[in-house]
Parts: C-alpha cells; sequence; structure tokens
C-alpha cells in the first residue's frame, strides 16, 4: 500500500491507528521524505488483500492522508540489515533470496522488510 | 493581537455565539478575553456536560457547537463528550487547553496527551505548537466539521499559543479543505433495481436528519409506494404520522418496521451504517434482499453490509437525483397496502391505566402532550427505548438521543444545549434513574442559566436494561443493577432550585406533563414506575426477528 501524507508530527499514529483498530498487523513499514516539499511517503506492507483494502477507504478519509492506494508487488523485493559476528551486512533481493539468506547466515541480530521497498 | 483574542475573534467570524465550557490555569488568557467579547458563555458542572451540551445544540441548529476544557483532566473529562458526538457524526469543535510547548511531555502539572487521547474519536485533531498557525487551524476546524460527513473536531492549544504574537496577514489567512468525493456512477442500476422491485423499502439513517432531506425521502416514498423505516438516529426525520413511516427498526424496534427490513427485495438504506443493533445477526441480514446503500462517506458503503450499489453523497442530493430519474409506477402497490395495514395494526393501545405507572404510559402522555415543535431527548437504556419504540415524532418535533456511542447522562444536557439552539421549542429530557444520576448536577447550570427544560425521569431504582440483560441471559441473576439507596429526586432537584413534582399514579400522568410544558424554569418530573416492566418487544443481540421476545407485543404478521 502507498501513502502520500503532508509531514508532520502525529500522522504515523493517526496511521497506525486505523491497522490497529481493524486488527492488521503491518509486515513493514518504509516513510520518508518523497519528490514533494513538506510531504512524506509511506509504503507498507499487508499480508491479506482483503484486510487492506477494509482500511483503504478510512485512510483516503483522513485530513493528512493525500493518497492512498494498493500497490501490487510485481517485483518482490525485500531488503534486511544482518548483524553478526563479522560485522554489519546489508540483503537486497527476492522474498525468497533474502528469506533464505538470513535463515542460513543465523545471525545474531537483523530487521527484514518485505515488499514495501 | 495576543492568540487569545485572536482565537475569540475568529470563533466570532464563525458565527459563534454561545460555547459551553470550564475554565482552568490554561486557559486564564482566553477566558479573559471571552470575558470582553459578546460570546455568551455556559459554564456546566462537568466537562463532558460541555460536550453534550454543544453536541445538543449542533443537532438542533445542524450548525458547530462549540465546547473547551483546560488541560489534564478537563480534557480527558471531555473526551466521553467528543466521543458522543463522533459516533453520532455531530459538528463539535472542542478546544482543550495545554500546558506550553516548553515542557510538554514532561509531565508538567495538568498534562495529558490530549492530542492522543481524542485522535481516535474525532473526524480530525490538531495540537498547535506554532502560534502562526493557530488562525488557519482554528478556521480549518470549523470547515472539516462541517464538511462531507459531519464530526467533531478538536483543537489543543497550549497556553503559550495564548499569549504569542498574531500578525494580521496570519489572521486573514483563508482556508480550503478538498471537497468530498461523490460518486453517483452507480445512479442508473440503483434506479433499474428499484423500478424493478415488488417490495421496495426505504431505510433511512442519521444522515437523513442532519441532511434535511425528510421531505424529499417521503416524496420519494410514495414515488416507489415504499414504505420507510428508521433508525434510531432518523428517528424524527421523517413524519411518523404518516402511513407509509413504520418507525425506528432494530433490536428493540417496531415488528412492522422490521418485517418491511426482512422482507423487502430491494432496500434503499439512505445515511445509515447498519449498525449491530438494526440488523441483529449480520450474515443473516439483507441475504434476500438487494441493497441500493447511499452514503456522504464513501467508507461506509461495504463496511457492514454488502450492497449490490454504492452511492456517495448527501442524502438530499441524492434522493432529488433519484426522484428526477423514476418514472411513475405501480408494480408494488400491493406491496404498499399490505405495509400500510400491516402498520395500523402494528399500532398498539399503550395507554396503559394501571399502577404502579407503567413507562409506556408516560410516553403515551408525552407524545400526546407536548406541542408539535417538542424536542425530545433522551438518556440510554430502557428509557431510550421505550422513547424509540412509543413517542410520536412529526411535524416539528424532534428526537435527540446518543445512538452510536450510548452514553448515559448525554439527555440532561444535549436538552440544555438544544434549549439554548431553540428557545421557542418546549424541550423534555426523558430520562432514567440510572442516568440522570451521572448528570444530576446540571441542575444547577439549567438553574443559573435560567434553560427551563423538562426532565421526564422514568424512576425504577435500577439500571433497568442492565437488569433486563439479567433477567433474560443470565436467569435473573442480578448484581449491580439494583442501587441500594437512590435520592429523593423531588429533594435533590429543588436543592438546585428547580420545580419537581412526584408523580406515582397513572391518572396523574398527563396533568404533570401539561404543567411542565406550561413551566418556566426547569422542571423535574419524577414518575415512579413499575420496576418489573421490561423493553419489548426485543430481538437478541445477534439473533433475527424469529428469535424476538414479544412480552405485551400483539403482532400478528408473520415473522419471515
Amino acid at each position: 500500500m502507498m501513502l502520500l501524507v503532508y509531514d508532520q508530527p502525529g500522522v504515523m499514529q493517526r496511521v497506525m491507528g486505523e491497522f490497529n483498530r481493524k486488527r492488521i498487523n503491518v509486515e513493514t513499514i518504509v516513510v520518508g521524505k518523497c519528490e514533494m516539499p513538506e510531504r512524506a511517503r509511506i509504503v507498507l506492507a499487508i499480508e491479506d488483500r482483503e484486510k487492506a483494502l477494509g482500511v483503504l477507504e478510512h485512510l483516503r478519509a483522513l485530513h493528512e492522508v493525500i493518497e492512498a492506494d494498493l500497490v501490487d508487488h510485481s517485483r518482490h523485493e525485500a531488503y534486511a540489515l544482518i548483524q553478526s559476528k563479522e560485522g554489519l551486512c546489508r540483503v537486497t533481493g527476492s522474498v525468497e533470496e533474502v528469506d533464505s539468506i538470513v535463515t542460513k547466515s543465523k545471525p545474531e541480530k537483523y530487521v527484514q522488510t518485505m515488499n514495501a521497498i | 493581537m495576543k492568540g487569545a483574542r485572536a482565537v475569540v475573534e475568529l470563533l466570532r467570524q464563525q458565527n459563534v455565539d454561545i460555547m459551553f465550557g470550564i475554565p482552568g490555569g490554561v486557559l486564564l488568557s482566553f477566558y479573559n478575553e471571552l470575558e470582553q467579547s459578546d460570546i455568551r458563555h455556559i459554564l456546566p458542572r462537568h466537562e463532558q456536560c460541555a460536550g453534550h451540551m454543544a453536541d445538543g445544540y449542533a443537532r438542533v441548529s445542524k450548525k458547530p457547537g462549540v465546547c473547551i476544557a483546560t488541560s489534564g483532566p478537563g480534557a480527558t473529562n471531555l473526551v466521553t463528550g467528543v466521543a458522543t458526538a463522533f459516533m453520532d457524526s455531530s459538528p463539535v469543535i472542542a478546544l482543550t487547553g495545554q500546558v506550553a510547548t516548553g515542557v510538554l511531555g514532561n509531565d508538567a502539572f495538568q498534562e495529558a496527551d490530549a492530542f492522543s487521547l481524542m485522535m481516535p474519536v474525532t473526524k480530525h485533531n490538531f495540537r498547535i505548537t506554532d502560534p502562526k498557525l493557530l488562525p488557519e487551524t482554528i478556521r480549518k476546524a470549523f470547515l472539516i466539521a462541517t464538511t462531507g460527513r459531519y464530526g467533531p473536531v478538536h483543537v489543543d492549544i497550549p497556553v503559550d499559543m495564548f499569549t504569542s504574537d498574531i500578525s494580521d496577514e496570519e489572521m486573514a489567512k483563508e482556508v480550503k479543505i478538498p471537497k468530498p468525493k461523490k460518486n453517483l456512477s452507480g445512479l442508473l442500476d440503483a434506479i433499474k433495481l428499484l423500478e424493478k422491485a415488488e417490495r421496495p423499502t426505504i431505510m433511512v439513517g442519521g444522515g437523513v436528519a442532519w441532511s434535511r432531506a425528510g421531505p424529499e425521502i417521503m416524496r420519494l416514498a410514495e414515488l416507489l409506494m415504499a414504505p420507510v423505516v428508521t433508525t434510531l438516529m432518523a428517528k424524527g426525520s421523517v413524519p411518523e404520522n404518516h402511513p407509509l413511516v413504520l418507525g425506528v427498526c432494530g433490536m428493540h424496534g417496531r415488528q412492522v418496521a422490521n418485517y418491511a427490513l426482512n422482507n423487502c427485495d430491494v432496500l434503499l438504506a439512505i445515511g445509515t451504517r447498519f449498525s449491530d443493533r438494526v440488523t441483529g445477526k449480520l450474515s443473516e441480514f439483507g441475504t434476500k434482499t438487494k441493497v441500493v446503500h447511499v452514503d456522504i462517506d464513501s467508507s461506509e458503503i461495504g463496511k457492514n453490509v454488502k450492497g449490490r450499489v454504492g452511492l456517495v453523497g448527501d442524502a438530499w442530493t441524492v434522493v432529488n437525483a433519484l426522484i428526477a430519474g423514476l418514472q411513475r409506477r405501480t408494480k408494488s402497490a400491493t406491496w404498499r397496502d399490505r405495509m400500510m395495514e400491516l402498520n395500523r395494526e402494528c399500532s398498539c393501545d399503550y395507554d396503559l391505566r394501571s399502577d404502579p405507572i407503567k413507562p409506556q404510559k408516560v410516553i403515551f402522555e408525552l407524545s400526546k402532550n407536548l406541542p408539535d415543535d417538542a424536542i425530545v431527548t433522551t438518556e440510554v437504556g430502557q428509557n431510550q427505548m421505550w422513547a424509540a419504540h412509543f413517542y410520536k415524532c412529526y411535524g416539528k418535533r424532534m428526537f435527540i438521543t446518543s445512538g452510536g456511542l450510548g452514553t448515559m447522562g448525554f439527555g440532561f444536557p444535549a436538552a440544555l444545549g438544544a434549549k439554548l439552539a431553540r428557545p421557542e421549542s418546549v424541550v423534555a429530557d426523558i430520562a432514567g434513574d440510572g442516568s440522570l444520576q451521572m448528570v444530576s448536577h446540571e441542575f444547577a447550570t439549567a438553574v443559573e442559566n435560567d434553560i427551563p427544560v423538562i426532565v421526564c425521569l422514568l424512576n425504577n431504582g435500577w439500571l433497568g436494561m442492565v437488569k433486563q440483560w439479567q433477567k433474560l441471559f443470565y436467569e435473573s441473576r442480578y448484581i449491580a443493577t439494583k442501587f441500594g439507596g437512590t435520592p429523593d429526586f423531588v429533594k435533590l432537584a429543588e436543592a438546585y432550585g428547580a420545580d419537581a413534582i412526584k408523580v406515582e399514579r397513572h391518572s396523574e400522568v398527563a396533568e404533570a406533563i401539561k404543567r411542565g410544558v406550561k413551566s418556566d424554569v426547569p422542571i423535574l418530573l419524577d414518575f415512579v414506575i413499575d420496576p418489573e416492566e421490561d423493553v419489548l418487544p426485543m430481538t437478541p443481540p445477534g439473533k433475527t426477528s424469529a428469535d424476538c421476545i414479544r412480552g405485551r407485543c400483539q403482532w400478528k404478521g408473520e415473522v419471515v
């Protein structure tokens, strides 16, 4: 799901509040500045398409949300940041690739983002 | 000018002539400016009631009601009032003071995160941390509250905003918000469905009350030969003395209204969100029905009931568009005649003449003796359902109740707000003794500000609705529903300087109400009613009409 929002305090709380109310666990959140000044883009990955559709109109009704749309992930891109004894390591690739690399390398700590980048 | 003066001026620009609130440390500079303005200020005895008063005022005047509370406990107390307005889509502007921006988040005295607290119970809310944005934020708040689907907007204002300088340029800044989307692309499909319908029924909700589309709904009903059922929120938006209006549907609704809902082939639902109190078991609702769902809020379409056609737009516009598109037709004349017949049969005699007084008798006499422009508010519980089921609302009468949130203690302060919005009308609050005890201190506000409302107390000494559920679903194991010691309500009202009458015989009910109507001071009518009387008929939660508990109800129509 891709959202264009105003870049100001409280926006994430309001947006995530909608997911909380609808009991949707968000897999991955990517958020940051975008091509427009004073705007930010949020990209979210949600497993259940039906649930995502159910929350979409509620998100569009928020006054800080300018656009909200479902984006089909034609490229299953994933990203992981791994910390092991050897140090930090970045992994990008398809969901399956990243998943298997993370599983194989048994890192001490890692964070894995799916379908949202 | 200073921020405090700016806020007062902005309120004046929005045509605010009355507001409800309780001051506090962080609001002193604002109140100092308010004192020098011509805005009338009402001081309730609890912030929750400030919210309900603003809400009642908004529901009657159809323009924003303004309430204000101080930081911390003032703001937390206000939450219930704002949440009530949110669930019933009422345009309330809630202002709260806040600790200074420099100490925000440091647990300063009377700090509560009002911005976060209010977020899920408002249409939108703001926290002003830059004085430059103060004027446009206040303007936006009013615009948002009254654009599209109405709703409460909260503005959290730290104390230093009130003392900052605001330039003329900032004061003059105009604001715009995006127009709500309309989507009438399904209009032709809707018209086709309705023209083919053999048993069409119109269901109207709170949206129709807000857009004042009642007369257009009745034109459409006559054109379609369709009966009209209302939700609790729409009661009063269509005249209940019209033979096509079947009254309130749902859990405690009239059987003829539920019959129409269950037996129609096409349901035109306008401005309603299909609450569980209306639909009963959702999976069973509308399985045989093609639903055309009209709502101003696109997120309501398909939320609870998946319709065949969804139309996004305000009730008045869409209904007029439907009228313009429909051909006159006679296909459903049989259905119409049958529903009007059933409607007559369903109008039972509830002029119950026995002692102790039956609550239905009190509602009967209120229907009979209140003027044609009376405003009735209710509390929440049995009193509300008796009123919804038995009170006849037509002409200029209004019915105001907390439908979505079901807030006990709403009716009395809302009645005060309503009376201030329409002083020429008689305003009566139908109350229960449980609800009234939550807000009885507002007699002080009513007396102090000379707001003559009638409080019709249906006094049975119980939290009656909960008791009824304990009786029906928990084998009469009563706990925490009987009031061990209830006050002498007559003395209580008199202690505040209001008038009061105790009524213990059915023969005295009408006389008491007539006296209430004539009273020019706040008056309490303490009707001591039969504690054994339940609100029936009742469709148990999560069940269908087939499982309806009838009680006195004589409904002879079929079940499904």
